[in-house]
């Protein structure tokens, strides 16, 4: 464990930037989000959660997967330097840990021969993540409910602690205490800091609000799907796609191609979502998710039940950054609680 | 008008058989917020309010794959503010809501909170609770509280809003407040036809930037109802599904053009928008031509016709090359 | 280095905007050929969205040209389009695309040298603001 007075993060930071390309919290315009450092004074180690997820940094909206031109297929170059990322949440980082289950080897086991996505692989497996604990969680945080906490590694290489005078860099993971271990001229963390961490974490755990036990969500959804209940929870859902464009682990995405056909262009992978009726749209002109209830049910039926199925977790990770965005105010939380309460 | 009022009135609805069904506000889940409830037996009426932050146009819930509501058998009972009425104005107009089958009862609006003006009030600070009245808002969070008038914090959209009540109604709670005058209601965007053209356009594209095509401004619009919206369109595909900027503007400015003397100004796109995205400034500026060159306020008068449907044979044509 | 010439589309109605160029043509009047036209029924047909497209795929601007008002072949397509060009064309400008980059006129089947005359304002107007940058996909 290493202490790094907060007048010399920059420091810390800079050396960083010499090898790595880093990503922090930043503000852009009237929103926050990961965006790459230039300088490190631009970072804002304030920015709780920042409003747009940095799924983008490993999984852009729009990624150019190659360009071509006539039958040439020319491959995109990007920044050959590993992603370091700096500032991210607990939640964040159990994300991208989910979603390096489905783009990349997490998931991959001896007996199942899972396809891995290289433009993913490329970025994260190289990676290292810093994050931060929290020290104030909000009140529509609820990490808590998937066994984790505000105080959290997991997912993380380096977990970064703000004592107040200084930032405790507590390495997580193999990488991590690798990368730390490499250091020079960082003093090592004091018994006092480690005394403040532990404080810290005791404060925030208490801000927490009340764990909702979801065992056996997974069945009951399965069980529900064709229950009148969906009417109910889906009724005020206007279908858009905020909560899914900002959601940390939705990972859908669609295909295409723009330039002139045949002769010169790019194939581009860009966000979509079960919200959208396009999503599912069929050659005939059928629908199978044809009303606005249908697919609201799928976003949670992916969360909270095909996902257990496939990776054995919930897709959510307690963020709440949909409870915030909803433009109808349609809380994730109570959806499960619905679910829970319903006879089946 | 009390939030007893309101709720007494929902359940005599209910209980007369008048409505089948009220579609009004509940009590979100976050200090500030509330949220569409459907209202279909007595005792859930005592889960309705109305206040400040009753900042969703319900009469979306007529429109798109729920247009069903409106022309089945059941009879629906609506809460609107001023500008939902116009909304629902709209539509009765265009035929898609039988005006016989909707019960509309109008609310006194004071304006609705846009709680990132309130968070900017608290320096991004959390909130914890939230109360207000017709006059004042305050708020309370760790280690703070604050008390403001309601006017400083209220949305754009109703700033300049002159019809807070509604125009068209089967009965209103309290007493509804004539319009005002609507002078004065496109300053902002007078300022911003100040600026060159160059200005103009750095200026859209930086705020358009942010657009993450969510379509959560499409979506809880009561005026967008296409069955396919042309975004959704892929054959041919119209636009780009990116967020690159040529794209983003062509979907905001066509979709502008086809809310185009069909928008009520009412603001819930905005308030949607989870980028914060000032997206009203075109609406009002198409607004602004509509009223100035065709006369039309939109969705004030059931026998009005909607702007871009109508014609004069002898209208100003200044635009067009002499 | 030769004078940079723009690419405009022209979007004609075909009743008589296109009836006045073909006149323009088979009289054999001289007009720049900047312009590639785009043949529909009636300027009532033309949705903004045409127009918006062929500034994003690189158009330097667009025409758009119908009957005269109370000689529309559909009676009132033409009155219906005026209403939806009166609101797009200062939209336009408001975003910040040049005034003269988007244009509408009315040419009869009988103006041939109408035709020639606007094409040629068109496209100098055109020339005076340059190539378009703004709205131009990967601009």
């Amino acid at each position: 464990m290493i202490r790094i007075e907060k007048e010399r993060i920059d420091e810390f930071i800079r050396a960083l930037m010499e090898t790595w390309s880093v990503y922090a919290p930043a503000r852009d315009g009237k929103n926050t989000l990961f965006a790459p450092v230039e300088d490190p004074a631009g970072i804002d180690h304030g920015i709780f959660n920042t409003d747009k997820s940095p799924k983008e940094i490993f999984f852009p909206h729009s990624e150019v997967l190659f360009e071509f031109e006539g039958g040439e297929i020319k491959k995109v170059e990007r920044d050959a330097r590993p992603i370091a990322v700096w500032g991210l949440r607990g939640c964040d980082a159990r994300s991208l840990r989910l979603l390096d289950k489905v783009f990349g080897s997490a998931w991959q086991k001896p007996d199942n021969d899972m396809f891995e996505d290289p433009y993913w692989k490329e970025k994260y497996d190289d990676s290292i993540i810093f994050g931060t604990a929290c020290n104030e969680p909000r009140s529509t945080c609820f990490c808590n409910w998937f066994g984790a906490g505000p105080h959290d590694g997991a997912g993380m290489d380096v977990k970064v602690v703000d004592t107040g005078e200084a930032f405790i860099l507590d390495p997580v993971s193999e990488k991590g205490k690798k990368y730390i271990g490499s250091l020079k001229g960082w003093a090592e963390a004091t018994k006092k800091d480690v005394t403040k961490m532990k404080a810290a974490a005791k404060e925030a755990d208490k801000a927490m609000g009340e764990v909702f036990g979801m065992d056996g969500i997974q069945e009951k959804m399965a069980d529900l799907f064709l229950k009148p209940v969906w009417n109910d929870i889906g009724a005020k859902c206007v279908n858009c796609g905020a909560c899914a464009f900002i959601c940390s682990t939705c990972h859908c995405f669609d295909v295409q191609d723009e330039g002139k056909k045949g002769k010169k262009g790019k194939r581009i992978r860009i966000w979509d979502t079960c919200m959208f009726p396009i999503f599912t749209m069929e050659a005939s002109g059928h629908n199978p998710r044809d009303m606005s209830k249908d697919r609201l049910r799928q976003r949670f039926m992916h969360k909270f039940s095909y996902f257990i199925n496939n990776y054995d977790e919930h897709l959510c990770t307690g963020c709440g950054r949909c409870v915030i965005v909803c433009p109808v105010n349609l809380d994730i939380r109570e959806v499960v609680r619905e679910v829970m309460a319903c006879e089946a | 008008m009390t939030v007893k009022e309101l709720r007494e009135t929902v359940k005599s609805l209910l209980t007369e058989g008048k409505v089948d069904l009220v579609i009004g506000w509940g009590k979100g889940t976050m200090p500030g917020t509330s949220t569409p409830v459907f209202i279909d037996t007595a005792e859930k009426a005592d889960s309705l309010i109305f206040d400040s932050t009753c900042r969703n146009n319900l009469s979306v819930y007529f429109t798109k794959d729920r247009r069903a509501l409106a022309k089945d058998d059941k009879k629906i009972g609506v809460l609107v503010k001023g500008c939902d009425s116009r909304s629902l104005v709209l539509n009765i107009t265009e035929k898609q809501i039988d005006r016989e089958k909707v019960t509309i009862i109008g609310v006194p609006c004071n304006g609705v909170v846009d709680m990132k003006k309130v968070v900017g009030k608290v320096d991004g600070k959390e909130i914890l609770e939230f109360t207000d009245d017709s006059k004042k808002v305050t708020v309370k969070g760790r280690e703070f509280e604050l008390t403001f008038p309601l006017d400083e914090v209220i949305s754009d959209s109703c700033l300049t809003c002159v019809r807070r009540d509604a125009v068209e109604y089967d009965l209103f709670i309290g007493e509804a407040r004539e319009p005002g005058s609507d002078e004065n209601a496109y300053a902002e965007v007078e300022e911003f036809e100040k600026l060159d053209s160059e200005e103009r356009w750095e200026r859209m594209k930086q705020e358009y930037s942010a657009c993450i095509r969510c379509y959560a401004c499409r979506n809880v619009c009561p005026s967008c109802y296409c069955n396919v919206c042309f975004v959704d369109q892929n054959d041919p595909q119209w636009i780009g599904k990116s967020p690159e900027i040529t794209d983003t503007m062509i979907f905001h400015i066509i979709r502008n053009l086809h809310v185009a003397g069909r928008c009520v100004e009412c603001g819930a796109c905005e308030r949607a928008c989870p980028m914060d995205i000032k997206l009203l400034l075109l609406n009002r500026k198409v607004a602004k031509e509509v009223r100035d060159r065709f006369g039309s306020i939109t969705g004030t008068g059931l026998e009005n016709k909607p702007a871009m449907a109508d014609f004069k044979e002898d209208e100003n044509q200044d635009f067009i090359m002499g | 280095m030769s004078e940079w010439q723009p690419k405009i589309l022209a979007v004609l109605c075909n009743w008589c905007s296109y009836a006045g160029a073909d006149l323009a043509g088979v009289s054999r009047m001289q007009y720049p050929p900047n312009i590639r036209v785009v043949r529909v029924p009636c300027s009532g047909r033309v949705d903004p969205l045409f127009i918006l497209k062929g500034l994003q795929s690189g158009y330097d601007g667009v025409l758009v040209s119908g009957c005269h008002p109370g000689d529309c072949h559909y009676i009132s397509g033409n009155y219906v389009a005026r209403r939806r060009f009166a609101v797009l064309k200062p939209l336009l400008e408001f975003v910040g695309i040049e005034p003269d980059r988007v244009q509408f006129s009315w040419i009869s089947a009988g103006e041939g040298e109408r035709f020639a005359e606007v094409v040629s304002k068109v496209t100098e107007d055109i020339k005076k603001i340059g190539p378009a940058k703004r709205l131009v996909k990967g601009a």
